[in-house]
């Protein structure tokens, strides 16, 4: 909504500089959004006073003549002959910047200096063609800025208002806040009509065939109308208000709607069969061409003005083109009704029209303020076009709209508050919001609520209007006293930010990607046709079709993320994104939104430096990594299996995390496949969890274990065994022999190729001994480790290097 | 002889004095001190005294020796400083050169910003609450005092999967959710993704939000007040300004914006700030009654506050950054620095 500053102080009367009024009505909700000074500009052009005027001496087309600029006499040059000694004129003093940057500096002419210029209405940009130079009012104070003394100067304010405030939608209702605030009253022009003509009856009738989407319908009728455009002061206000002037009667129309706050439409009245108003719904199926020029196919709950024929406008939202004022107009109906918010919302969201119109009607407008409205503009259009106005108004109002009478108690305002404000200050309060106090007993309070403002209607609705206009400022920081001691971060939420601490610790950034993916993004990383993740929710209006379904899966997001890093050259990556996945419940409206962790690598180990070692990450990173988590979060029983992998990852290089039967999640090599949809040139390495099943998964950390005081011998067995033998067989092996002297195993050597006989690896473990009670001695060890090694030939079949 | 031993050990001395490394010293011990050495070999020389000498030559000769050893001594530990001063010297590394870096990671900022928020409220009392992200439009907009039909919704571009069912577009239907399942005292926040259809510099169609409720008896506008700017001291500092502004939202009534003295320029009016010298941050309120309503509390008894902020713009504010899109590009450049 945009307001100037003198137009509003029109209505009310405010000494206060734009800036403050800017934050007066910012503090009562009105905020400003944008301030501009127009008209403006230009302040070292001034109004002067020639006191002498004498013959150039060396030109005989130029004067030299003596000016008084407020400050002090100049000697200037002047080539224009339309003016004498005494004029008060324009004058452009040095320093000055004219438009199209023509800056006046002193100058020599013709031998003779000059300190300024008087200035025509063309070089002030005031019109398009001048013939000498601007002589101005007498009236006009020497010294004072040209654009202030014109009166052009003013200040635009552009209001973003909140939805509830359709009273605000006009300058009227700016002003009746600014009033109410200081305590002041707004001044409504009288619009005495000069009605001159026939009675309007005699001329035109209003029927109303819809009632309950139309309750009022007035019109006045002015005739011999002569097209023009419109005044200056007229074109410049709709201008500052984004709208283009059109014509004086189409644009007092506009005005009248930017100062009241109503829409009004006028019809060429010659256009409108047999002089016959009739508002009613449109034929199903009906088309009807609006003055945009687009052909609207209405359907019967759409509300339409008709003539004796035809639909001549759409109520509330656009006229239509079969009606238009235009060149041959002489004859002007102009309407000014209420039509019902939400059937004109209806209406404009279905067609897609949305007008300042339509805009006002939809939040509510003034049922009583309209006649005013019309008043107001059909004598304006009358001034403004030399018509004649009909006698009397055509008022039709079947449904009487009544104000709404609201009981407020003066202790519930200070409790929701948290104010202590006395009955007489709530009236005053009251009073000044033009609320009529209808009783006042026990401090509870019946007021009748003017008719403009649309969004009172309960208790609560006064509550606010007290705490604002008595100023938010005043109200007390306080504190509750709270009778509530709030649990402590649940284990989730806790567990959240622990794994992406434990991420980060090992390298990884994380990431956020966009909750909705591009529907092929399944199909990329290799899901097939009948994968329960293929099955996404689709938006109904999505922004883009690469932004159309919500995920299934992390993966798609994570690679399209490495492969954009990529491409600016982070070519060693550790990503991951912790965020929920979006799964269908069949026959449930709403989804199952499962936490998944899913961290993604590529690239070198370690970046590329002068002593770092290098090296391309492979499977056991990926691996190592989940191994922390596991170790972190405490959750024991873990096993691998290379079954029912998902087709994106590498049939031999990826397995399952599982805890007996329940799958955590999955890890490794992505499939070739995968890497090369996504043009990435390093092998790619994922891992992914189901956040639920991991912290399910956790067991509580049992009693601390004190260290044995005495030192642990180790034995290494080196090994020869088929390919096929899982190194967690070996492992599992050597736990075998129950000894609680058995500490530990590693595996710290695995060899293929070379010497090593086809088929067969060379493993090498380290077992360590020891016992919390004394040092063992190298006979209880060597019977041990023998226990060990048998185990190993009995068991695996193993032989020893 | 006595002569002869004062010249030894003179020469002696000149000769440690010479030595420069442990071997030369050790062999100097040898040549003077060893078994075949000269002052050893000089003893020898004693048994030809009368016995009324020996006492006297004897002792010369130990003290020769005492001080032959004291000097080695000395030296030896002068000679192993200087050579260890030697290898010191050569040992020397660049300082200037990189260290061995293991690669380290880090948190998105929303999640740090959200994070920092969720601690300053859990300090406040305040719960975590979450609900799902895909909503019935009851709980996003009807519950919530959005009715059909109403202005008020085209506040927030919504996207739809379905008839009655959206990606909620704040975090609000949290509230609804927790009022349902509880009675009050209810004091919760509820970090969370929101959606809406809108992308440019400052809008994106996915964002974050936190939320705020607390329901008691009691509770009024003041309390809001309090806690809001007890929250703004503790993240953005003890001294920034804090305003608040009537405003609107349908599930809160008096309904406040809540600004920050502009963080860039203090107050004086710069572009960030729109030369107002304020920062919109939250959006607040006193839990409207149509609200208590549809989830049955009662509004005679109970009063509350609810308050909501955009977890990017505070992102955007803290760290400095002027294009929202940054924060969702996932360029590792731009997240490193966090």
């Amino acid at each position: 909504m945009i307001v100037t500053y003198n137009w509003l102080k029109e209505f009310v009367d405010c000494d206060l500089a734009p800036e403050e009024l800017s934050h007066l009505l910012t503090m009562l909700g009105l905020e400003v959004e944008r301030m501009e000074t127009i008209g403006g500009g230009m302040d070292d052009v001034v109004v002067a006073q020639v006191l002498e005027r004498n013959q150039h001496p060396n030109a005989d087309k130029l004067s030299l003549c003596k000016v008084d600029s407020g400050k002090e006499i100049l000697s200037i040059v002047c080539g224009a002959q339309n003016f004498k000694a005494g004029d008060k004129v324009a004058l452009a003093q040095i320093g000055a910047t004219l438009p199209g940057d023509f800056k006046i500096k002193r100058s020599k002419i013709r031998g003779e200096e000059s300190f300024g210029m008087l200035c025509s209405e063309r070089e002030l940009a005031l019109s398009d063609e001048s013939s000498g130079i601007m002589i101005l009012p007498e009236d006009f104070q020497v010294g004072t800025p040209l654009f202030d003394a014109l009166g052009t100067k003013d200040t635009v304010f552009e209001i973003g208002l909140t939805p509830n405030r359709a009273d605000c939608l006009s300058v009227v209702g700016v002003a009746r806040e600014i009033a109410a605030k200081l305590g002041k009253k707004v001044h409504y022009p009288g619009h005495e009509v000069q009605e001159k003509g026939a009675a309007i009856e005699t001329i035109a009738s209003v029927a109303i065939n819809a009632p309950d989407l139309c309750p009022r319908y007035t019109a006045r009728h002015i005739t011999g109308c002569k097209l023009a455009p419109s005044p200056a002061w007229m074109v410049e206000r709709l201008n500052a208000a984004g709208i283009r002037s059109i014509n004086n009667i189409v644009d007092v129309t506009n005005y009248v709607l930017l100062e009241y706050g109503h829409p009004l439409h006028a019809f060429d009245f010659k256009l409108v069969a047999g002089g016959k108003i009739v508002v009613a719904a449109a034929g199903e199926g009906e088309t009807f061409t609006t003055l945009d020029g687009q052909e609207r196919k209405l359907t019967a709950s759409d509300l339409t003005i008709r003539d004796g024929e035809k639909a001549v406008a759409l109520a509330g939202i656009m006229g239509g083109g079969n009606s238009e004022i235009g060149d041959g107009t002489t004859e002007v109906l102009l309407e000014s009704a209420y039509f019902n918010p939400s059937a004109v919302r209806k209406t404009s969201k279905r067609l897609g029209i949305h007008t300042e119109s339509s805009h006002r009607f939809e939040r509510g407008t003034d049922v009583a303020g309209l006649v005013r409205a019309l008043d107001r503009a059909a004598q304006l259009i009358a001034e403004l076009s030399g018509g004649v106005v009909a006698k009397g108004m055509i008022d039709a109002y079947p449904q009487p709209i009544e104000p709404r009478v609201i009981t407020a108690r003066l202790s519930r305002i200070n409790l929701v508050c948290g104010l202590s404000l006395s009955a007489a200050a709530v009236k005053d309060i009251f009073e000044r919001l033009e609320f009529e106090i209808i009783e006042e007993k026990d401090d509870v309070f019946k007021v009748r609520v003017p008719l403009f403002r649309v969004d009172l209607e309960r208790e609560i609705d006064l509550v606010e209007e007290v705490v604002r206009l008595n100023g938010f400022e005043k109200v007390q920081a306080t504190l509750p006293t709270a009778s509530v001691f709030s649990d402590l971060p649940s284990d989730e939420q806790r567990l959240t930010s622990r794994i992406k601490d434990l991420l980060v610790s090992q390298g990884f950034s994380e990431v956020i990607n966009y909750s909705f993916v591009a529907p092929a993004s399944c199909e990329k990383v290799l899901l097939p046709e009948d994968d329960f993740r293929v099955k996404g929710v689709k938006l109904l209006n999505p922004l883009s079709d690469e932004l159309s379904v919500m995920r299934t899966t992390l993966l798609p997001g994570l690679l399209d993320t490495a492969v954009k890093n990529i491409s600016f050259r982070t070519l060693n990556l550790r990503i991951f994104e912790m965020r929920r996945v979006y799964l269908p419940v069949p026959e449930q409206d709403l989804l199952d939104e499962p936490l998944y962790v899913g961290a993604l690598l590529t690239g070198n180990r370690e970046a590329e430096g002068w002593n770092q070692a290098k090296g391309e990450i492979d499977f056991f990173d990926v691996k190592g990594i989940l191994e922390n988590l596991l170790a972190d979060l405490n959750v024991p029983g873990v096993s691998y299996s290379t079954d029912n992998l998902d087709p994106y990852f590498h049939p031999g290089k990826a397995c399952q995390v599982k805890i007996g039967n329940r799958v955590l999640g999955s890890l490794g090599e992505l499939h070739p496949t995968v890497q090369e949809n996504y043009g990435i040139a390093t092998p790619v390495y994922y891992l992914e969890l189901n956040f639920q099943a991991l912290v399910n998964a956790r067991k509580p950390k049992g009693s601390a274990q004190v260290p044995s005081r005495f030192p642990s011998t180790f034995r290494d067995i080196a090994m020869l065994l088929p390919l096929e033998v899982a190194a967690e067989e070996v492992v599992r092996c050597v736990k075998g022999v129950k000894a609680p002297e058995l500490e530990g195993v590693e595996i710290f050597d695995l060899y293929t190729g070379g010497n090593i006989p086809q088929g067969q690896k060379s493993l090498a473990i380290r077992v360590r001994y020891g016992s919390k009670e004394r040092t063992l001695t190298d006979d209880e060890v060597t019977r041990l480790h023998q226990r060990v090694v048998d185990g190993l030939q009995k068991k695996l079949n193993v032989s020893f290097r | 002889m006595k002569e002869q031993l004062e010249a030894l050990l003179n020469d002696a001395l000149a000769e440690f004095a010479k030595a420069s490394t442990e071997a030369e010293l050790q062999d100097l011990r040898v040549k003077y001190l060893g078994k075949k050495g000269l002052v050893t070999t000089s003893m020898k020389g004693l048994g030809a005294l009368s016995p009324e000498e020996r006492p006297a030559m004897g002792q010369v000769v130990n003290t020769v020796k005492a001080k032959l050893e004291e000097v080695l001594e000395t030296r030896g530990a002068e000679v192993r400083e200087a050579s260890k001063a030697v290898r010191l010297a050569a040992e020397k590394v660049d300082v200037t050169l990189p260290g061995r870096r293991r690669p380290l990671g880090s948190k998105h900022p929303i999640t740090l910003v959200t994070e920092e928020i969720c601690s300053i409220f859990g300090a406040l009392g305040f719960a975590v609450a979450e609900g799902p992200e895909v909503e019935h439009d009851f709980y996003n907009f009807e519950a919530l005092n959005f009715p059909k039909d109403h202005p008020a919704r085209d506040m927030q571009d919504t996207f739809f999967v379905g008839d009655n069912v959206l990606l909620r577009t704040h975090t609000s239907p949290v509230q609804i959710r927790t009022m349902l399942k509880q009675q009050p005292p209810v004091r919760i926040i509820a970090p969370g993704t929101v959606y809406r259809c809108d992308s440019d510099a400052t809008h994106s169609p996915m964002f974050h939000q936190i939320e705020g409720l607390m329901v008691d008896k009691g509770i009024t506008f003041g309390d809001l007040k309090g806690i809001l700017t007890l929250f703004i001291n503790q993240l953005f500092g003890k001294d920034i300004g804090v305003r608040l502004r009537p405003s609107f939202f349908p599930f809160t009534e008096p309904s406040a914006e809540v600004d920050i003295a502009c963080v860039i320029c203090r107050g004086k009016g710069c572009r960030v700030c729109k030369e107002t010298g304020w920062l919109e941050i939250l959006g607040a309120g006193m839990v409207d009654p149509a609200v208590y309503g549809h989830v049955g509390y009662d509004a005679e008894q109970y009063t509350g506050f609810a308050f909501g902020m955009g977890i990017e713009r505070i992102a955007m504010l803290k760290y400095g950054i002027a294009d929202m899109r940054l924060l969702f590009e996932n360029d590792l450049r731009f997240l490193k620095q966090f």
